[in-house]
């Protein structure tokens, strides 16, 4: 696009989008709110969801492989790693789904061309793509708002649909007087101004959230997760979220039970719990997807790691899932399944499992799915996922 | 001085910063080589120490890496040469490293950008890949110094250990081949993910990459080392060749080749066979990669979009891109090229400052020296720390992820913060009616004569305001 076409684009189309929906719908049914969480830097599917009854995986993963003692068992498959344990209360109230041998619909080991393709929603990469969150908030009806839970404005959010933003910081808040001259400077600037008006109307809906803020980063996941509850319940509050967790490019020294990978697991499972817990009976109407650019090795590499692979593990959480299950049409780790020779072989691709759950959440038309997620009919959404 | 030529004759003022080496820095006080070797091994031996001595370590290291990072934002706040001082920033994060990646990269990250990338910013861009590839810093962020040869020596004495403690599982995990540093090396650093490799050429560079490993810690390249000089004597590897190898168990951290963890046999990379040639085999890899056309294209098309707009125009990028091409990649003339485009004058063409940009913009509008030691936080809150990028492509500039709402709103809050620093105290806010560069009927320039506002409240208008988030 052309600095002036976008500017342009800015000050026309931005200007209506940008502030805080108030209006008020009277056909459209509540919809849900939908929270997509991607992992940074490709999680170790397998060793997050261990098929431990997979004839083939001790061997595979010689010296490096959990006992099934050691792991909460799903079914005669799959176990959950130690760190991944709190999310038993989700399976066990039927609000957790569990995709494995899942992959994005490209052939690549590459964290960037990956994240850019879970993120753009396309099955080949497009450097000038918008993100599916943004296509998203496009195409759906009714009351609607996204918002990043980031550092950054990432991909999956970048587009024509004006978002918001919010991410803990260390600093105090700004005295009042100081924030309406600041914001009568910015009203003179055609491409900031409206992304400045967004920025007060977000403070001024944290509101007292906003004097907390700092702190968390050091807490992690927990802490992210509870403030990004507190902005999503909110009345008026978004309806579509991304955040991000990274860490995750394990390449040396994973280890097993408390080691790298299970703690950063073990942030995750307590921060959805706590997540649920801060939504209150809004996590009734919620629904979180969580995700990672690609699975690791099937085998160790010679650090104690694994490397970039292809398909791996995500989860679906919420109360409008069907109940809780394995999602997997599983390929199995025996030598000759691999992926050429040394990865687990995707035998679904992360589109279907996104539309089967943004279709359920935002009752969205076929037609509808098909502009979030072009090119994507082979990925046909999960027909018993959600209720 | 500068100030004029800067106003009259901008090109010129430009390429005179060109002329000559770029500045040279020495090591922070404390973060010289030695103590830098010392730090990390004591951090190392400490991995089963007790809780305080590791703290302690880990401490050490922290010292030092801050130091590293006064030092280099010091450079740039302070140069008269401004123009080079970005060009350090924009190749240090072209071929970055990441200290949040592993202690090991913190204290190196100073040097890394001191030795690798300002001795070659007005020289060949391959001289500077390849003392990237060198470097302690870059080995240990992309993992290489831990990349072993599935068949050399180093693996099949690991394989014999192994098997004579058959039946520990522990002790069998394999250790080989990391292909991190050759994926990056291909693609954010030369060719570009779509500058036409393969998978099957990763993997070759990394058998080639294999056994360029650092010297000064106990790797496991090391550890064999040592043991095969212990085992010299009738081992498959003469003595003198064993010796050379040991590991060094003091003094700097130091690029080294390790023969024994080298892959042996021929390679094969884009089509071209490199026979069996220990280090060279990479280097003359790495020297054809950054000749290759899809390499100056890459770096012609990032160079445009940081320098000139987020939406490069093809025909900047060509420009930029032949002058790569012909001068061999001469980093000199291509930063000539730079200037030279019509498209970097337009009126219309500007950047939304990245947050590192403007906060050195910040310190330089004010003139002061003692809110540098704030720096390294202030980064940190604004979400852009020094040399630590999340992945291995670096910082993005682009307005799409840096003029978010919330960033916005934080710098305002900064920019308050700093305006209230008792070495603020003698600026006047008047004064920056110029560096903001509005005109001065503008509603800054009334705010910022308004003495009804506070001193410190007018200034942090000024640094926050929208005239100063463009560049």
């Amino acid at each position: 696009m052309h600095r002036r076409a976008f500017i342009q684009s800015m000050c026309c189309g931005g200007l209506a989008t940008f502030t805080l929906p108030s209006v008020t719908f009277g056909q459209v049914r509540q919809s849900g709110r939908f929270v997509f969480v991607l992992l940074r830097g490709g999680f170790d599917g397998l060793a997050a969801v261990v098929p431990a009854g997979d004839p083939s995986y001790r061997s595979l993963r010689e010296g490096f492989a959990y006992d099934e003692s050691a792991l909460t068992m799903l079914d005669d498959t799959f176990g959950l790693a130690p760190g991944l344990a709190p999310l038993k209360t989700f399976w066990d109230q039927g609000q957790l789904a569990v995709a494995h041998a899942m992959a994005i619909p490209h052939r690549t080991r590459s964290h960037f061309d990956g994240q850019a393709i879970l993120e753009s929603g396309l099955d080949k990469p497009l450097g000038s793509s918008d993100g599916w969150l943004n296509r998203l908030l496009q195409s759906m009806s009714g009351k609607r708002a996204g918002i990043a839970i980031a550092a950054g404005m990432p991909l999956s959010l970048t587009g024509a649909y004006d978002v918001q933003s919010w991410s803990p910081t260390q600093l105090g808040v700004v005295d009042d007087s100081f924030r309406e001259r600041l914001a009568a400077l910015y009203r003179a600037d055609a491409v900031l101004h409206n992304r400045f008006e967004a920025a007060i109307a977000q403070q001024d809906m944290v509101g007292e959230e906003a004097m907390a803020r700092g702190r968390a980063r050091r807490d992690g996941a927990v802490a992210l997760m509870t403030a990004a509850a507190k902005i999503l319940r909110a009345d008026g509050g978004p309806n579509v979220a991304a955040m991000e967790l990274s860490g995750w490019d394990t390449h040396a020294n994973q280890g097993l039970a408390g080691g790298a990978l299970d703690r950063l697991l073990g942030q995750l499972a307590e921060g959805l719990v706590a997540f649920r817990t801060e939504m209150g009976s809004a996590w009734d109407s919620t629904t979180v997807v969580v995700m990672t650019e690609f699975g690791r090795t099937a085998r160790p590499n010679g650090t104690r790691g694994t490397d970039h692979g292809t398909a791996g593990a995500g989860f679906v959480l919420g109360s409008r899932l069907a109940g809780s299950s394995v999602v997997a049409d599983w390929p199995g780790l025996a030598a000759n399944a691999l992926f050429e020779g040394r990865d687990l072989k995707p035998t679904l691709d992360t589109r279907a499992l996104l539309k089967s759950v943004v279709a359920a959440s935002f009752d969205l038309t076929p037609a509808q799915l098909d502009r979030v997620f072009p090119n994507s009919a082979a990925a046909r959404p999960l027909p018993s996922l959600m209720a | 001085m500068g100030e004029a030529r800067r106003l009259s004759d901008p090109r010129g003022w430009l390429r005179g910063q060109l002329r000559g080496d770029a500045p040279r820095l020495a090591p922070a006080a404390g973060a010289d080589p030695d103590a830098v070797g010392d730090a990390v091994r004591g951090f190392r031996q400490l991995a089963q120490g007790d809780d305080a001595e590791r703290r302690q370590a880990r401490r050490r290291i922290q010292q030092i890496a801050a130091a590293e990072l006064r030092q280099a934002l010091t450079a740039r706040v302070t140069t008269d040469r401004p123009f080079v001082e970005r060009l350090v920033a924009f190749w240090s994060n072209h071929l970055c490293v990441s200290t949040g990646a592993k202690v090991l990269v913190a204290p190196l990250a100073g040097s890394y950008e001191r030795d690798v990338i300002r001795p070659h910013v007005l020289g060949r861009f391959e001289d500077m890949v390849l003392a990237s590839a060198r470097h302690p810093a870059m080995l240990a962020y992309l993992d290489n110094f831990q990349s072993i040869g599935p068949t050399s020596q180093v693996a099949t004495l690991g394989q014999r250990a192994g098997r004579a403690r058959a039946g520990q599982p522990q002790a069998t995990t394999r250790r080989g081949l990391n292909e991190n540093y050759a994926r990056e090396l291909l693609e954010l650093h030369t060719l570009g993910v779509d500058g036409g490799y393969t998978q099957q050429d990763v993997q070759e560079l990394a058998r080639m990459l294999t056994g360029w490993t650092i010297d000064g810690i106990a790797g496991p390249g090391a550890r064999a080392a040592a043991g095969m000089r212990q085992r010299g004597r009738g081992g498959r590897l003469g003595r003198a060749a064993v010796r050379e190898q040991a590991p060094s168990a003091d003094g700097p951290l130091r690029f080294v080749f390790r023969e024994a963890q080298h892959e042996p046999g021929s390679k094969t990379l884009l089509g071209a066979r490199y026979g069996e040639h220990g280090a060279s085999e990479a280097e003359r890899a790495i020297k054809v990669l950054c000749a290759h056309p899809s390499t100056a294209r890459f770096v012609a098309r990032k160079l445009v979009a940081h320098f000139v707009s987020d939406e490069p125009p093809a025909g900047a990028v060509d420009r930029v891109a032949d002058t790569f091409r012909s001068s061999g990649g001469d980093l000199s003339a291509v930063a000539g090229a730079l200037i030279e485009l019509p498209d970097a004058w337009q009126e219309d063409r500007r950047k939304f400052r990245a947050p590192q940009d403007w906060l050195v913009a910040v310190f330089r509008a004010l003139g002061t020296s003692d809110v540098r030691e704030n720096v390294g936080p202030l980064l940190r809150q604004l979400r852009q720390p020094l040399w630590s990028p999340q992945a291995p492509k670096g910082y993005g500039d682009t307005m799409q992820e840096w003029a978010d709402p919330d960033s916005l709103f934080n710098r305002g809050e900064l920019a308050r913060t700093i305006a209230r620093l008792p070495a603020v105290r003698d600026v006047d806010p008047v004064s920056l009616l110029g560096v903001v560069d509005v005109s001065a009927s503008t509603p800054l320039s009334s705010m910022l004569a308004d003495t009804s506002i506070t001193r410190d409240e007018r200034i942090a208008l000024a640094l926050a305001g929208p005239a100063f988030q463009w560049r």
